[in-house]
């Protein structure tokens, strides 16, 4: 349902010597997401997980390379348009917006502001009190809460493909399990294709796929289990160079 | 009699379709257009430049008062002093108002200077819109002042809406806290064009246990510019908290100075003041929600002055 070809996008860089170069990030990456499946998509910090679904979603412009939804060529669609094909995501950083409700932010995911319809959306996500419609999406919702409202949105637009961000993070360890149930119910009831980035060995489990990024290309694919041994070696803390490069180096960890 | 036109601007600046409920005192180019008091809310003329002084008696709770002022004349710059007398443990609504309507090149203007004593125990929540429209060049000019002094225990709410059209608009908001007493201010103005409009605050923290809180949203759009200046000072154990946003759109531009100034080492002031564009992030979840870009600004103005 979704083919990416040969996908590359890259970023300008500013060297010591104040000259610019460009820094590849995601470094040719190829893959074909199968319909209704559950994919997560793991590896260390900076290998690209982030990018590659913000070129998903349109939000960057590849440099070279291709997507293609349902058959449909996405480059030189927007966000909006990709938005109405039926993808769906689901930021690592959600926006907050000071004034916007959490009704009128999951009205315009769910394009109606029919009451019992949000509530509807609401039961289906989990999220079982109807006051929390009144709160300001602002500074106020904790990390926890910012991400439940990000999830809840992107569930409400009812998507063919859902990407979720690192969804688990800020989220009490034990409410992981539950929002698993909750994307795999998603999954099956509604045929949505899913992927889910993260770390965690729950989410992990419950793919169909693992597909492991390294340093902004397709390093692994597999079941949990014979993904796991890769996931070992790896190393997750993000200040590798730092520490690899110095002889006494502190793990910053 | 009210027209057509005048009706729209009642709409606009009380939400009324029809002759409210409760005490009101309806002005219309300068003059008295009708009046209503109730057993618990007197309202009669004071001897300052043709205002009003309105008593609300002791203990009067859910009455609503409305006084707006609608103006339609060219070259009518009208200036009104009311006062407000709040009875103790009263609790009432104020919806006040301009709204102006200009079919010429001439200017027109208000300028509402209002009053407000609360006694102990007594809480408003006082609401002001402005808007100017019509088809005229003629300038529109609006300059309200407020002054509040709260005794002990009272409390007040104001919202302060400039919807749109005021070309010129200089705003004095000036509070005084007794002890307990509390106040919530929210304001939110919108320019666009050349239009320009200042915010002028200033709020005294005089009691022990007071607690003062504005809110000052922005939508600077055009080549217009607002200003926000606002101060708390404060001379006893008490809370303070400013918050500026402004929200800038094509080339508008924007001054805010906020300040705090403490008297008494039991006193916590702080604020929040942010100057900038729309959040790109903001923009891209909305879109991502699949709202076209000029959909996504609106829906994110509309919110934050929700
Ligand atoms: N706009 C950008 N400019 C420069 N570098 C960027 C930009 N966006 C991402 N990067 C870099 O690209 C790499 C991949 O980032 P990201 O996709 O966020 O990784 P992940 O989500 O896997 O942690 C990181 O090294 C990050 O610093
Ligand atoms: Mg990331």
């Amino acid at each position: 349902m979704l083919t990416i070809k040969d996908l590359v996008y890259s970023v300008s860089e500013l060297k010591d010597d104040g000259t610019e170069k460009r820094k590849e990030i995601i470094r040719g990456v190829d893959f074909t997401f199968v319909q209704g499946k559950f994919y997560a998509v793991t590896g260390p910090n900076g290998s690209g997980k982030t990018t590659l679904s913000k070129l998903i979603m349109g939000i960057y412009k590849p440099d070279s390379g291709r997507i293609v939804f349902d058959g449909q060529e996405l480059t030189g669609l927007s966000i909006s348009e990709r938005a109405r094909l039926g993808i769906a995501f689901s930021f690592q950083h959600p926006a907050r917006f000071k004034g916007m409700s959490f009704r009128s932010l999951l009205g315009i995911a769910a394009g109606t502001d029919d009451e019992k319809v949000l509530h509807r959306i609401l039961l289906r996500v989990g999220l079982c009190s109807f006051d929390f419609l009144d709160k300001e999406v602002g500074s106020k919702l904790s990390g926890g809460e910012i991400k439940k409202v990000e999830l809840a949105t992107t569930i409400a637009r009812n998507p063919r493909l859902a990407i979720f961000d690192e969804p688990d993070t800020g989220i009490d360890l034990w409410t992981i399990g539950p929002m698993v149930e909750l994307l795999q119910k998603e999954q099956h009831e509604n045929g949505t294709t899913t992927i889910v980035i993260s770390h965690n060995e729950k989410f992990l489990r419950a793919a169909d796929e693992v597909i492991l990024l390294k340093n902004g290309k397709v390093a692994h694919v597999g079941s949990f289990d014979n993904t796991l041994p890769m996931l070992k070696d790896i190393d997750l803390c993000s200040w590798g160079e730092h520490c690899l490069e110095e002889t006494d180096a502190r793990c910053y960890r | 009699m009210l027209d057509a036109i005048d009706k729209q601007l009642l709409k606009a600046v009380a939400d009324l379709e029809q002759i409210p409920q409760g005490a009101y005192n309806i002005r219309k180019n300068g003059q008295l257009e009708s009046r209503k008091v109730t057993a618990n809310i007197n309202i009669v003329a004071n001897a300052r430049k043709s205002g009003i002084d309105i008593t609300v008696a002791p203990g009067t709770v859910n009455e609503s008062i409305h006084i707006p002022v609608i103006l339609n004349k060219a070259n009518l710059l009208d200036i009104v002093e009311n006062r407000f007398f709040i009875g103790e443990n009263s609790d009432v609504t104020i919806v006040a108002g301009c709204g102006i309507h200009c079919g010429s090149d001439k200017p027109e203007g208000h300028a509402g200077i209002h009053e407000f004593y609360l006694e102990k125990g007594s809480r408003i929540r006082y609401v002001e819109k402005h808007y100017a429209a019509g088809p005229g060049s003629g300038k529109r000019t609006l300059n309200p002042v407020t002054k509040v002094y709260l005794a002990e225990n009272a409390h007040v709410e104001m919202d302060l809406v400039q919807i749109g059209g005021v070309d010129k608009a200089e705003r004095k908001n000036e509070a005084e806290l007794g002890p307990g007493s509390s106040m919530l201010i929210t304001e939110k103005v919108m320019t666009d064009g050349k239009q320009r409009a200042v915010s002028n605050n200033k709020i005294i923290l005089r009691g022990k246990g007071s607690r003062a809180e504005l809110i000052s949203r922005s939508v600077i759009k055009g080549s217009s510019k607002q200003d926000f200046f606002g101060s708390i000072d404060a001379y006893a154990q008490s809370y303070g908290h400013l918050e500026c946003d402004a929200i800038i759109m094509d080339k508008g531009t924007n001054e805010t100075v906020p300040a705090l100034r403490s008297f008494h080492p039991d006193a916590e002031l702080t604020h929040e003041a942010a100057i900038g564009k729309i959040a790109n992030a903001q923009l891209m979840k909305l879109m991502s929600l699949g709202l076209e870009y000029d959909e996504a600004v609106s829906r994110i103005i509309q919110g934050f002055l929700q």
